[in-house]
């Protein structure tokens, strides 16, 4: 799902015409806040309209395209705020959307072929769920209110208990487990037909695996270096 | 991911070249993925996060830019530029080229020539097959029930360095990581029963 061979989004570029190459550029959009209907759009009119900074929606959007950001797109307390809202939103993606998804497909899966390896899948699935939710709950209460609280003070904050290097250490990476999950499913567990059920489960993960990727990116690239920026200084 | 993949990227101006070199390079039995950009700052900008191996541009699009390609050069030594002989070519810009083809060549030699340029990168070969060996199957079957790194070395009678080198091994063979699936994997593969495993 993740393709590396995409477009280098740039300012004057139409948005029609990136989110025709890459439809995931749609996901991330809805991160932003912004509405589909882009009409003849360029990446600037329409970051001006909703008021994004551009740099950040443009590194983001090349993150999506397979690029790495060059230099760090945030510079300012409402950059560092909309980053964070973009990632919370992302939060809710995973949350409302894909895991509830992900899981009545392996129900389903599980219903259909009672072979007990399933059920371990099933539970497998579960224990990470639980995981992932920890982490998003952590990220959510913790860690961005923190970074929130290092941008406002403005001062060095040493004395906190919290810190962006901790926040890298707790990071962890929980994309790992879902290519556990494909794998499995793709190279060693036999199940027996059902497989319009089984491609759904399937695309799913791979669209799951892809927005997780780049989420992890957007906090390693942009948000932990910002906040070392914000204690050093 | 096979590594075996060539990552080309295309740097020309005309829609026409480009379509078709895509076409070409997609429909062939080579195993690539193609990337475009636009100009020399594109190419170092993407450089920095990925790999590329074959630029395949229009020689013109290099004049009195020698100095950024060699800065590139250096800076990225297993990559190649082969360039499209158009017809107007400087001599300077031919220098910068590791090989170059013509809109006239058959899609044969362009591909034999783009392949060339590709070895040259001496890409590193790695075996991924999940054969596992004996020990290697030992230590899953304690792992999968349950077993610590140094339970499993006294049980084994080797050291729990060992263990973690036989783990890696694992990981690596079969692609999976955690120890709920290596269990469904101890499962799929017959290694253990699914009456050893605890489903509570």
């Amino acid at each position: 799902m993740y393709q590396f061979c995409r477009t280098y989004v740039k300012t004057g570029m139409k948005l029609f015409d990136l989110i025709e190459e890459n439809p995931s550029l749609l996901l991330m959009m809805q991160h932003f806040n912004i509405d589909f209907r882009v009409g003849d759009l360029t990446v600037s009119q329409l970051c001006n309209i909703e008021g994004v900074s551009e740099k950040l929606f443009i590194s983001i959007a090349n993150l999506y395209n397979g690029f790495r950001p060059v230099e760090n797109p945030i510079d300012s307390v409402d950059d560092l705020r909309q980053t964070i809202e973009f990632l919370r939103n992302s939060h809710d993606y995973y949350r409302e959307d894909k895991y509830p998804q992900i899981s009545s497909y392996i129900k389903q899966l599980q219903e259909n072929h009672p072979e007990k390896e399933l059920k371990l899948l099933e539970k497998f699935f579960y224990e990470y769920f639980a995981e992932v939710i920890d982490h998003l709950d952590y990220e959510d209460n913790v860690a961005f209110p923190y970074f929130i609280e290092l941008i406002n003070k403005k001062t060095s904050s040493k004395t906190d208990l919290y810190s962006a290097k901790e926040y890298s250490e707790h990071h962890t990476d929980i994309e790992l487990k879902i290519k556990d999950i494909k794998n499995l499913l793709l190279k060693y567990v036999s199940i027996s037909d059902d497989l319009n059920l089984r491609r759904k489960l399937l695309f799913s993960l791979f669209e799951l695996e892809y927005d997780l990727y780049i989420h992890s990116l957007i906090e390693e690239t942009i948000l932990i270096p910002f906040g070392y920026n914000i204690e050093k200084a | 991911m096979s590594r075996h993949q060539l990552h080309i990227t295309i740097m020309v101006h005309s829609p026409i070249i480009y379509e078709g070199l895509h076409t070409v390079l997609s429909q062939s039995d080579m195993d690539c993925v193609i990337c475009k950009v636009d100009s020399l700052d594109d190419l170092e900008a993407i450089l920095h996060s990925k790999k590329v191996d074959i630029l395949i541009t229009n020689p013109l699009l290099l004049v009195n830019r020698e100095k950024d390609v060699k800065r590139i050069r250096k800076n990225n030594p297993h990559f190649s530029i082969v360039g499209i002989n158009l017809g107007i070519v400087d001599s300077h810009s031919l220098a910068l080229l590791d090989s170059s083809f013509t809109i006239f060549d058959t899609t044969e030699q362009v591909l034999s020539k783009l392949q060339k340029a590709g070895n040259n990168n001496k890409l590193k070969v790695t075996t991924n097959d999940d054969n596992l060996t004996e020990r290697e199957l030992d230590v899953l079957t304690k792992l999968v029930n349950g077993f610590s790194n140094k339970e499993i070395a006294d049980s084994l009678n080797i050291s729990i360095h060992t263990v973690v080198t036989h783990r890696k091994n694992i990981t690596t063979k079969t692609g999976i990581r955690s120890q709920s699936g290596l269990t469904i994997y101890a499962i799929s593969k017959k290694i253990i029963s699914i009456e050893e495993v605890d489903l509570h």
